[in-house]
């Protein structure tokens, strides 16, 4: 399956691909990186991912609208919302929009692998 | 003025003691906490963040330099370069103030962060008078989290 990691931090980035690297996570790998919502839908566009990862407070689109509008353009997609907002009416509203799992940060690696292959089932 | 209360103080302390547990394995302490009435505590590297919606304020996290690489070493982070440096502190004030919407709601808006080397008076003029600082020592290095927080 094809991970396109989303969020405007490097760090973030960088541990989300390095954890997918776990050998729970076979068959996972990353296709790209996207540091804000409109980045995202370009390299969703130029790399057909499976699953998704993405932050929600980001400059230029926020993860919310960014969910919204990659369920409109690919249906299929598994997006896992990855996020330090903790309040209930945000989880609700990504998800209605079409994200399929919720993991707050700060996350360890193990509750990231479980989220992943949560989501990805 | 601050007008946060004993309860919502705790909300951010929770917040940044589990930022380090969680991450890193090294609990993180409270060495202190006071209302800043005089002066605001700052270090190398500062992330802040503006609260907007039904609150108004800000919240900052300011770290001495020599913390970040090990703070990106329990990250599994090789590259501790400057704009590394600057993001450990960007994503730790993300966080803390993302996590504080367990407490305040989604009326409580908040910026992305604005990362700043040096102690910039960028930082004084975006807190008002007597903001919480919360002083938390993680390993052998003293960080500073400022709250001013206030209802609309």
């Amino acid at each position: 399956m094809r991970l396109l990691v989303v969020d405007d931090s490097n760090i973030i980035r960088s541990r989300i691909a390095r954890i997918a690297l776990h050998p729970r996570l076979r068959g996972l790998h990353v296709v790209g990186l996207a540091r804000n919502g409109v980045e995202a839908i370009d390299k969703a566009a130029a790399t057909e991912p499976d699953v998704v990862t993405m932050d929600l407070t980001m400059p230029e689109m926020d993860g919310v609208a960014c969910v919204a509008e990659l369920m409109r353009s690919h249906p299929a997609l598994r997006i896992l919302v990855v996020s330090a907002l903790s309040d209930k009416a945000t989880a609700i509203e990504a998800l209605k929009r079409g994200a399929r799992g919720f993991l707050h940060k700060p996350f360890t690696d193990d509750q990231l692998v479980d989220a992943l292959i949560e989501v990805a089932d | 003025m601050s007008a946060l209360t004993a309860a919502e103080i705790k909300v951010f302390v929770d917040a940044v003691i589990r930022y380090f547990d969680r991450l890193t394995g090294d609990g993180a302490v409270v060495s202190a906490s006071y209302l800043a009435d005089t002066a605001i505590p700052r270090s190398d590297y500062t992330g802040l963040i503006t609260f907007s919606g039904r609150f108004r304020g800000c919240i900052y996290c300011s770290a001495p330099r020599a913390m970040l690489p090990e703070l990106l070493a329990a990250l599994g982070e090789p590259d501790v370069s400057e704009p590394n440096l600057l993001d450990a502190v960007g994503e730790l004030t993300n966080t803390i103030a993302g996590n504080a919407r367990s407490h305040f709601g989604d009326g409580l808006e908040i910026s992305v962060p604005v990362t700043i080397r040096g102690t910039s008076e960028r930082i004084r003029a975006a807190v008002r008078a007597r903001p919480y600082a919360i002083v938390v020592r993680w390993r052998r290095h003293d960080i500073a989290v400022v709250v001013d927080l206030e209802r609309e």
